[in-house]
């Protein structure tokens, strides 16, 4: 008789199913794992190296490029740091817009993670469906900032600019659109940015509801899901997970609601949880978030088509003066100058602030000697502690489910590499 | 002491002192355009408006002297309102120009703003435009961009000694301008350029090239004179950008003259040497470095050791000096002379371990008399002359004995004006002796002998004699002359008999480093006594040596007697140039061409007069192939297989130089002079080496060369003269001397004693003709 | 396991609800945007490739002021400066290194004259690396070329900046 000996198997990182580069070694015993052994590291960007050499504005799009999928979030917890280091106040439309931003920016994470845990699984439409869910939505991004992804908008003091009072439309027939169809296209597009997400906020409960036709009751992905990685509420605050990894497991922790920031102690909005911690559980909590970010995004629209004023705080030893100024006055021009070239300085001493990620907790602790750069800045980023947790998760499970635990804890590898 | 509180913070303050000073010294920033800790204090820009207790109104800080228990506030609300409000009106008549402005990034105007100003703008209405006067080659302006601080009139009047700057007008109509319209003709402007606290004084070589953000700074010292000024080069991607002076309250306070500041801009000229070239059948070929060097053994190896010869240049660094002489007496030959602007060595034996101004450079502050002999100190030493004038501004009584009445920046107590240093110098010493009883060598009781004494001279002896911290200083015409031995001589009695020091003003950047490396005939490193007495560079020139090898110098400019110095070269049969450029004669003469890298490209050290020793590393990247000289003379050492050429870094040569030279052997016994020698008659030429033509490099910066100090191309004489040789109305007239003549336009200069011609040696002009203080005649051209 | 649940199953039901699902969508118009003969709408503020702008009059705008070398996070811009014989300030090499730009758009919002502006334009390629170094005169020859959209698109975006 051949000796039985376990096996190790190298997952990714050239691997669909392992959201970019994650490499994880397998120890098998036959199709049973025993042990899931994640080695990180092959996007690392020295991110929180690189901010000690910029000022502080110029780490600032690199903060898009830590979660790719959830860019404004991310923004949103930087800024936050240094507006809290400052002690700068942020006006309440700005704050509103940020709202608005990080829950559309949540939307657009959990559409992505839906399509791509689903298709991990083995289910293909809804990837295509929330894909273009995710248009609408990338299409804010760009109306906002000029960019779809990286949008670079949040701004210590506020975001960068107002929001536009018309959306761009589609243009031109061509042999696959006649001139009705584009300006059947067109339709959402008539008015102003705001029209447009109100819009999108009426159409996407209808969405939610077909994905949840697709998959919720569907035995295949109820088979898949359920009882597949369960988190124990102890060992899931034990293991530091946040966000719907921590609701999952039925423990109702929102820093949205435990520590609100912005605007979110103004807006109504529940917290699912789960029950049983698995990734079923996790996905009906996603499922959920995404209605009531959709109730989130709509109070911020109706608030900001009644609340015009300044998007952006007037202390312009932070926050660059506006173009027009900065061209007439020598003030704004020197301020315009001193902030591009050496930004500002924050006072010694240390901050740390966070924003409920879609994620989770996403946070940022900077370290301030006084000088225009930080001294050290440390990036909390949620996915880290939940691929810690993966071996836990994945023991004694088949080899498939690795693939659906994955999805389930909706890593991205930016932000864990940084 | 006094105690004030300032923010609550108790301060003891010097008595006296200013209450700006006062937090200065206890680290409270104050904002302030118009005060410089080297200046006086103008209060005109009143930024640094503070609030102190029971007095009304905000008080300018920097006019306030501190009275016990008082207490002052720098950010109350008040001092923060005034401070708002003297920022607004600062920047209501500044353009809007900071994108294009060359202070933009490091302008105290923009950080006051940012730290001290609104961040908006209330003002509306059109800005004032000012006419920006041409300054010259070195000094841009803008003056719409001026705040009126008036460190730049103050610093001309108090330490620039140049009363061109000005601020006619009141109020609005305010503005600096020179009084005429006149370039600023001082080897000092260009430090209005570091005191502008706006852009309105900018750097013209400068001038929008670069951002001070995009620029590596790297501590160095100049090389152009030896007070070893500290200064800043910044770089950028290994490219010099410009020069800034560093503070060093020692040496150079915060002052660097212009060409300190310039000279960089000769580190790109076309001369410079990129790869290292041979010389076959007459035609030049670049190639490696191996068989440049090889070639260059070779060469050197056909003669016997003792017919090669070496000159260096002053300015060589202390490493490079070492390693040529290390070189030369390893090869067998002590042939080796550094000292190119001097003519007499015979108390070369007698003389100290290396030129030595004999008192710290900031002890010259506080002379109250001082002697200067043969020197043309605000152009030679900017920044020593600079000290002297703090001095006469102190009281001190500053006294020439000058070949020519240069303009000091100072009023010169007495003067003597003559070509025969030695009798000038005798008649001081005699008046000194009159009436004294003190024994002096024979030597002088027979010298002193038919010496006619002057009231001038005895004002000088007793001046000295007064003085209770008194110095005579030999300049470079001293050290130049036939008959510098006898002055030295002399000098050095005057000294001890009126109980003055006696210092040398040594000329070029190194004189020091090279004394003490042993780049002399006589005494090698450390001044150790040289094992065989090798050629001075007379003697060298005269035993028509065949093969040398020269280290930085360009031997027709930088010798002081050009005729004979380019003549030695172009009959040598090989000769080897380790230097930075070559000169349309070295390219004639020179057989091997080691590419060299310039002091700001090369690490090393050199010695100040003072005999402070200045380490520095390479700040800009060498053109090319060049190499830093003590590499190419370690690799030179390695291939004649000579020990002692195994260092791998400055360092560790520098390191070899400071134990030979940690003891040094005791000043020898004074040399005494035979007999004193006489000037020949008739007309004599004086060659003094103008400020921009000291150095292979300050040759080369095209903006030094254009100021008003490099325009000496003439052939000058007093009108006395002048008429007695029949030139009066002439334009032009032809200078002979020796073999070597030239022609060049006349001018009549009263500043010349009777009987002197004067054209400056260094010029491209003026090479082939021979030394100073020799025989020249002048015919129409 | 009720018997309610048990009939749900056999019948597959919920299977057939999203068969439901995906069949509508297979009569229904198609959304997907046919590039490239189709674009997707873009918005005015669009970060694209860059451009350098010319004033009416033909004379270049930038004025070497560095502002968007320093600010620049990536470090993607070098420029070279001097004075012009005119005696301006001028650049005399304005390079972006398309390969290192992360299309923030900090240059644009740093520069003083509006000279050094993001695009519309997103479909450029490069088949060598030299091809994606942008040169100054390869800026100024798309802001020539598309400055009516560059200048359109800045209007209508100046309320907002």
């Amino acid at each position: 008789m051949s000796e039985i000996r376990n096996y190790t198997l190298n997952f990714g990182p050239q691997h669909p199913a392992a959201h970019g580069v994650l490499r994880l070694v397998l120890e098998m015993d036959g199709e049973i794992i025993e042990r899931a052994d994640p080695h990180i590291g092959l996007l690392h960007r020295a991110t929180e190296k690189l901010a000690e050499s910029k000022h502080y504005i110029q780490s600032l799009p690199y903060m898009d490029r830590l979660d790719y999928v959830s860019m404004m979030c991310n923004e949103h917890a930087y800024v936050m740091t240094i507006e809290k280091m400052l002690g700068l106040q942020v006006p309440v439309r700005a704050q509103y817009i940020r709202v608005m931003f990080d829950e559309i920016t949540r939307v657009l994470n959990h559409l992505m993670w839906l399509g791509a845990h689903a298709l991990d699984v083995g289910a293909m439409t809804v990837f295509l469906y929330a894909f273009r869910e995710r248009e609408d939505l990338m299409d804010c991004y760009e109306a906002v900032s000029g960019a779809r992804l990286h949008a670079a908008y949040y701004r210590p003091g506020g975001v960068y600019r107002d929001l536009p009072a018309q959306m761009p439309k589609f243009k031109g027939a061509s042999k696959w659109h006649d001139e009705s169809e584009i300006a059947a296209l067109n339709e959402n597009r008539q008015g102003s940015l705001l029209d447009f997400i109100e819009d999108f906020t009426n159409r996407f409960p209808g969405y939610i509801d077909e994905y949840e036709t697709l998959l919720t009751d569907n035995r295949i992905w109820k088979q898949r899901l359920v009882n597949i990685g369960i988190m124990s509420p102890e060992r899931a605050l034990q293991m530091g997970l946040t966000g719907p990894m921590l609701r999952g497991s039925g423990i109702a922790w929102d820093l949205r609601k435990k520590q609100p920031y912005a605007v979110y102690d103004q807006l109504d909005f529940d917290i699912p949880i789960g029950t049983n911690g698995d990734s079923y559980d996790r996905y009906l909590v996603r499922i959920e978030e995404l209605r009531q970010s959709n109730r989130l995004i709509r109070q911020c629209v109706d608030w900001l088509r009644q609340n015009p004023g300044p998007v952006i705080a007037a202390d312009h030893k932070v926050t660059p003066p506006p173009r027009t100024e900065m061209k007439e006055g020598m003030e704004s021009l020197i301020h315009h100058f001193k902030l591009a070239s050496e930004g500002f300085s924050l006072p010694a001493g240390e901050a740390y602030a966070a924003v409920e990620h879609p994620k989770g907790e996403f946070g940022i602790y900077m370290v301030s000697d006084g000088a225009n750069k930080p001294y050290r800045m440390k990036i909390r980023a949620p996915g880290f502690a939940h691929l810690a947790s993966l071996n836990e998760m994945v023991r004694g499970h088949m080899l498939a489910d690795v693939v659906a635990v994955i999805g389930t804890q909706d890593i991205v590898f930016g932000e864990i590499d940084r | 002491m006094v105690n004030i509180e300032i923010n609550g913070k108790p301060v003891a303050a010097r008595e006296g002192s200013m209450l700006l000073e006062a937090a200065d010294e206890a680290g409270i920033t104050i904002p302030r355009f118009c005060y410089h800790s080297k200046l006086s204090i103008a209060a005109s820009c009143r930024m640094c408006l503070v609030e102190v207790e029971k007095v009304p109104k905000p008080l300018p800080a920097c006019a306030t002297p501190v009275s016990e228990g008082m207490k002052a506030y720098t950010r109350s609300p008040r001092a923060i309102a005034a401070q708002r409000s003297v920022m607004e009106f600062l920047l209501i008549n500044h353009p809007l120009d900071c994108p294009i402005c060359d202070q933009g990034g490091e302008c105290e105007l923009q950080e006051m703003a940012l730290g001290y100003g609104n961040d908006v703008s209330r003002y509306a209405e059109a800005k004032r435009v000012v006419h920006s006067p041409d300054l010259g080659p070195l000094i841009a302006t803008d003056m719409s961009r001026c705040i009126h601080c008036t460190r730049c009139v103050r610093f001309g009047e108090e330490i620039g000694g140049m009363m061109e700057l000005g601020a006619p007008g009141r109020g609005e109509h305010m503005h600096i301008a020179t009084y005429m319209e006149h370039s600023v003709d001082s080897e000092l402007s260009g430090n209005v350029v570091d005191l502008c606290p706006v852009g309105a004084l900018t750097s013209k070589p400068y001038r929008y090239s670069a951002r001070p953000w995009e620029l590596q700074s790297h501590h160095t010292v100049s090389p152009h004179d030896c007070v070893g000024t500290n200064i800043r080069l910044d770089s950028r991607s290994g490219r010099a950008m410009r020069v800034v002076a560093r503070d060093n309250e020692a040496v150079n306070e915060c002052w660097i003259a212009d060409r300190d500041r310039f000279s960089y801009t000769a580190l790109e000229h076309e001369d410079r040497l990129r790869k290292p070239q041979i010389k076959r059948d007459g035609v030049w070929q670049e190639c490696d470095w191996d068989t440049a060097l090889t070639t260059a053994v070779e060469g050197l190896k056909q003669f016997a050791a003792d017919q090669l010869g070496a000159l260096a240049a002053y300015g060589a660094t202390n490493e490079e000096h070492f390693l040529l002489q290390r070189l030369m007496r390893g090869i067998g030959s002590a042939n080796i002379d550094h000292r190119l602007r001097q003519q007499d060595f015979r108390d070369q034996n007698e003389q100290g371990p290396y030129p030595a101004l004999g008192q710290p450079i900031a002890a010259l502050e506080q002379n109250d008399a001082v002697l200067l002999v043969g020197s043309n100190i605000r152009k030679e030493q900017p920044l020593l002359a600079q000290r002297l004038r703090k001095a006469v501004r102190g009281g001190a009584r500053v006294m020439a004995i000058n070949p020519v009445d240069y303009a000091m920046a100072f009023t010169l107590a007495e003067k003597r004006i003559a070509l025969d240093l030695v009798s000038e110098l005798l008649a001081v010493a005699k008046a000194l002796l009159e009436g004294s009883s003190e024994a002096v060598p024979q030597w002088l009781t027979t010298a002193i002998v038919g010496v006619a004494v002057e009231e001038s001279h005895r004002a000088i002896a007793g001046t000295l004699r007064a003085g209770k911290q008194a110095s005579v200083l030999l300049g470079a015409g001293a050290q130049g002359h036939p008959a510098a031995a006898e002055l030295r001589a002399v000098a050095n009695l005057i000294a001890s008999l009126s109980g003055a020091h006696i210092g040398i003003l040594a000329e070029g950047g190194n004189a020091a480093g090279a004394a003490l490396a042993g780049c002399l005939p006589h005494r090698g490193a450390g001044c150790q006594a040289s094992d065989g007495i090798g050629l001075d560079w007379k003697a060298m020139f005269a035993a028509k040596l065949p093969g040398y090898l020269l280290l930085g110098v360009e031997p027709e400019y930088d010798c002081i007697d050009s005729a004979a110095a380019l003549q030695a070269m172009q009959e040598a049969r090989f000769v080897v140039a380790i230097n930075s450029y070559a000169s349309v004669a070295m390219r004639d003469y020179a057989d091997v061409l080691l590419p060299a890298a310039t002091f700001a490209e090369t690490a090393g050290s050199l010695v100040n007069t003072e005999g402070q020793w200045q380490g520095f590393n390479g700040a800009a990247t060498a053109p090319g192939e060049a190499r830093p000289a003590w590499k190419i003379l370690r690799v030179l050492g390695n291939l004649f297989d000579i020990n002692g050429f195994e260092q791998n870094s400055a360092e560790e040569v520098r390191a070899e130089l400071e134990a030979a030279c940690a003891q040094l052997p005791a000043a020898p016994a004074a040399w005494q002079p035979k007999a004193m020698s006489r000037l020949p008659a008739g007309l004599l030429r004086i060659a003094d080496v103008p400020i921009y033509a000291v150095d292979a490099m300050v040759r080369r910066a095209a903006p030094l060369q254009t100021t008003a100090d490099a325009d000496l191309w003439q052939i000058r004489l007093n009108s006395v003269t002048a008429e007695k040789a029949g030139f009066s109305s002439v334009v032009e007239a032809r200078l002979i001397q020796g073999a070597g003549e030239v022609v060049l336009p006349l001018l009549i200069d009263e500043r010349l004693p009777d009987n002197a011609v004067y054209l400056p040696a260094g010029l491209s002009a003026t090479v082939g003709l021979g030394g100073g203080f020799a025989a020249v005649e002048l015919t129409h051209a | 396991m009720n018997l309610f649940s048990i009939l749900k199953s056999l019948t597959l039901k919920e299977l057939r609800g999203g068969l439901a699902v995906t069949g509508r969508y297979l009569f229904r118009k198609k959304f997907t945007v046919q590039y490239p003969e189709e674009r997707a709408p873009m918005s005015p503020r669009f970060r694209g490739l860059h451009a350098q702008r010319r004033y009416p009059n033909g004379e270049e705008r930038c004025i070497a002021c560095k502002l968007c070398e320093v600010v620049c996070p990536a470090m993607a811009i070098t420029i070279e400066s001097a004075q012009r014989e005119d005696g301006t300030r001028r650049t005399t090499r304005y390079d972006i290194d398309l390969t290192k730009c992360i299309f923030c758009g900090f240059c644009e919002e740093a520069c003083p004259v509006d000279a050094i502006v993001e695009t519309r334009i997103y479909e450029y390629h490069g088949e060598c690396r030299d091809d994606l170094l942008m040169t100054k005169e390869k800026l100024l020859a798309v802001g020539d070329k598309y400055e009516a959209q560059i200048a359109a698109d800045r209007t209508a975006d100046a309320p907002y900046r």
